[in-house]
């Protein structure tokens, strides 16, 4: 109780000194608080956008689909996997795909595409193909509906209306299948890969050019809560998955994302590290500089008695009343900003990372860990910062310390 | 050793600095300070006053010797035995800025007997007795900044006494004094002596204490020169 008495007074006979230690701390906490906000805003983004806009949060496939991406690895009879998908709660939508590379021919030019049959309304609870587009309508279920991307629209010379013409192969060794279809949709995601490369069609039509009756290649999922989907073990891809059949979560699928996920996890630590090591150098020269101030006090002190023990704590005491109005000053700080920035965002623009499309404002994510363990983290290290003046004051000796000027 | 002395040396040697570049602070010193005695170590500048007060406080340790404290060598304990020893035994008096500046006079007096984990009760009632020994009554709350040199001077006093030490050192308690201050400190701490039979050490060159010092240690060069009893 003396200490924290001895202490807290300490601190307002330089209260410049000490209001500036306690904003360069508060300051870095603030600014951890801030970037991750930010950081977590921007993950959410990252996910939302690898995942909401084609790929879904899970994906059910043939084994050995994704390898090779051949069309004779289908889903045969999905009816099973979506009896399942159908009665699970922790799914909040599905979409069954089928996929083939093929040409895509206007009057005026040819380009090769992936060509995507989809489920209209399932595909609805599942991507943003819909949102997607710049143009035109989105699928109803007419036999002649096409979606391209806006890239490839310019490379074939076409606008709404005009007649495209689908080739592809057919799976199990069927020939080949060309089809008429009118330009009712033009696409534009932000991605140059999905915008030059990408063609729409219903799912009936698509099973139909390529001989597949019921058969799927892909089953698309959403879950009904955003956390499942970072859960690479959910039951659910236990449950989908079999000898012939696999279910695997976006992070697996998609490992790239994941990987630059875990890199900005990876950010985050560093930078709250280096933000934290200056700061820390900025109470250990704080605190040399009040134990220097002070040196022949400190003499005096222990010449009557005090325990070196005692001067630890009492330094000890100092660094933590620091460190707990440095706490709320970041806190404070840091929450209001990050607060702000979760509200009206972080304008970005639009932009394309590793193939992930951000047309959106980043929006800042608060969390409970920004505001009680960051400050128990800020605590503890100034505290542990300071163990160093406070055993130097420790080792003072009072004859050498009452010699010193006055 | 006499049942009368309150600290005695042996021998006491202090040197700073090696090979050509050392320095002898104290030689071979033998001095005995009995309980009661008002004393008063003089010496010229460099004579070793400051660092013979030093030795025998517990403020530093010898190179040579011993310093006999209630029978205990106190150059052989750990540094938290000598603050324990410093905190219940002895007594210092600086010459300035002796207080801690962010406590008030009352809690200067009783930061010692705070250390020792008194009573509150007890220590309540000896501050007001300090206080009101060395005429600082009604002074208790004002922090340093607002009490004069002299004031400053009589709380260092009854924080020493505080404790009931052994012993007092005063390391030129009147120096940053004007002469009817260092008079008024220096009548406070003879009565003191004289009524409560304080034992006293001054390392001075007043010659006001000099002239009511019963004794006079003399100091030159490190070797006691002169150890005169009035």
């Amino acid at each position: 109780m003396l200490n924290l008495k001895l202490a807290f007074r300490n601190l307002f006979r330089n209260g410049r000194r000490t209001l500036l230690t306690c904003l360069l701390i508060g300051f870095s906490l603030s600014a951890l608080i801030i970037v991750d906000g930010i950081i977590l805003g921007m993950s959410k983004l990252l996910v939302e956008s690898a995942t909401h806009l084609m790929s879904g949060e899970a994906q059910v496939h043939r084994r050995g689909y994704l390898d090779s991406f051949d069309v004779d690895l289908y889903i045969a009879d999905p009816g099973a996997l979506q009896a399942t998908l159908e009665r699970n709660p922790a799914v909040a939508g599905y979409s069954m795909r089928v996929m083939s590379g093929g040409m895509v021919s206007s009057p005026y030019n040819v380009a090769a595409a992936m060509i995507l049959g989809l489920d209209a309304g399932q595909e609805k609870s599942v991507s943003r193909i819909s949102e997607s587009l710049v143009d035109g309508e989105y699928l109803s279920g007419m036999d002649t509906e096409l979606i391209i991307g806006s890239d490839l629209a310019d490379l074939l010379e076409v606008k709404l209306g005009d007649r495209i013409v689908l080739t592809l192969s057919q799976v199990d060794g069927g020939g080949i299948s060309q089809e008429l279809f009118r330009l009712s949709g033009i696409s534009r995601f932000g991605i140059r890969e999905l915008d030059s490369t990408t063609a729409f069609i219903n799912l009936d039509r698509a099973r139909g050019m390529m001989g597949m009756d019921t058969a799927v290649h892909e089953i698309a999922i959403r879950y009904a809560e955003g956390e499942d989907s970072a859960n690479r073990n959910h039951p659910l891809l236990a449950e989908l998955s079999n000898s012939e059949y696999e279910a695997l979560g976006w992070k697996d699928f998609n490992a790239s994302i994941g990987t630059m996920l875990e890199t900005i996890d990876l950010v985050t630590i560093v930078v709250g590290m280096i933000l934290f090591l200056l700061a820390s150098f900025g109470v250990i020269n704080t605190m040399f500089m009040s134990i220097y101030e002070r040196i022949y006090e400190f003499g005096v002190i222990k010449a009557i008695g005090t325990r070196p023990t005692d001067l630890i704590k009492l330094v000890l005491c100092e660094s933590f009343l620091i460190a707990v109005g440095s706490v709320i000053c970041g806190t404070l700080l840091g929450g209001a900003v990050s607060y702000y920035f979760s509200v009206s965002g972080v304008i970005l623009g639009e932009f394309e990372v590793s193939g992930i499309a951000f047309h959106n404002n980043i929006y800042s994510v608060l969390e409970p860990a920004q505001f009680i363990e960051f400050p128990i983290y800020v605590i503890l290290l100034t505290v542990i910062a300071s163990l160093y003046p406070a055993a130097f004051a420790a080792k003072i000796v009072p004859s050498e310390a009452l010699q010193k000027s006055l | 050793m006499n049942h009368d002395i309150v600290i005695q040396t042996f021998g006491l040697t202090r040197t700073y600095g090696e090979a050509e570049a050392k320095v002898t602070a104290l030689s071979g010193v033998d001095l005995a300070i009995k309980a009661g005695e008002f004393t008063a170590i003089v010496g010229p500048s460099g004579s070793g006053k400051t660092t013979l007060l030093h030795l025998i406080g517990g403020l530093d340790r010898p190179s040579a010797g011993h310093i006999e404290l209630g029978g205990t060598n106190i150059a052989e304990m750990s540094g938290t035995q000598l603050s324990d020893l410093r905190r219940d035994q002895i007594g210092f008096i600086f010459q300035a800025y002796n207080l801690i500046p962010v406590l008030s006079a009352r809690e200067n007096v009783e930061y010692v007997m705070l250390l020792q984990g008194m009573d509150p009760a007890e220590r309540k009632r000896r501050t007001d007795l300090m206080l009101q020994l060395v005429g600082l009554e009604g002074l208790g709350e004002r922090r340093p900044a607002h009490l004069s040199g002299g004031q400053q001077q009589r709380v260092a006093v009854a924080r020493a006494m505080a404790s009931s030490p052994a012993i007092i050192f005063a390391d030129e308690p009147t120096a940053n004094l004007d002469s009817k201050t260092g008079v008024a400190l220096l009548d406070l701490m003879k009565r003191l002596n004289e009524d409560e039979g304080v034992t006293f050490v001054f390392s001075t060159h007043d010659e006001k204490i000099m002239d009511i010092a019963r004794r006079l240690v003399y100091l030159h060069d490190g070797v006691i020169e002169r150890d005169e009893r009035r």
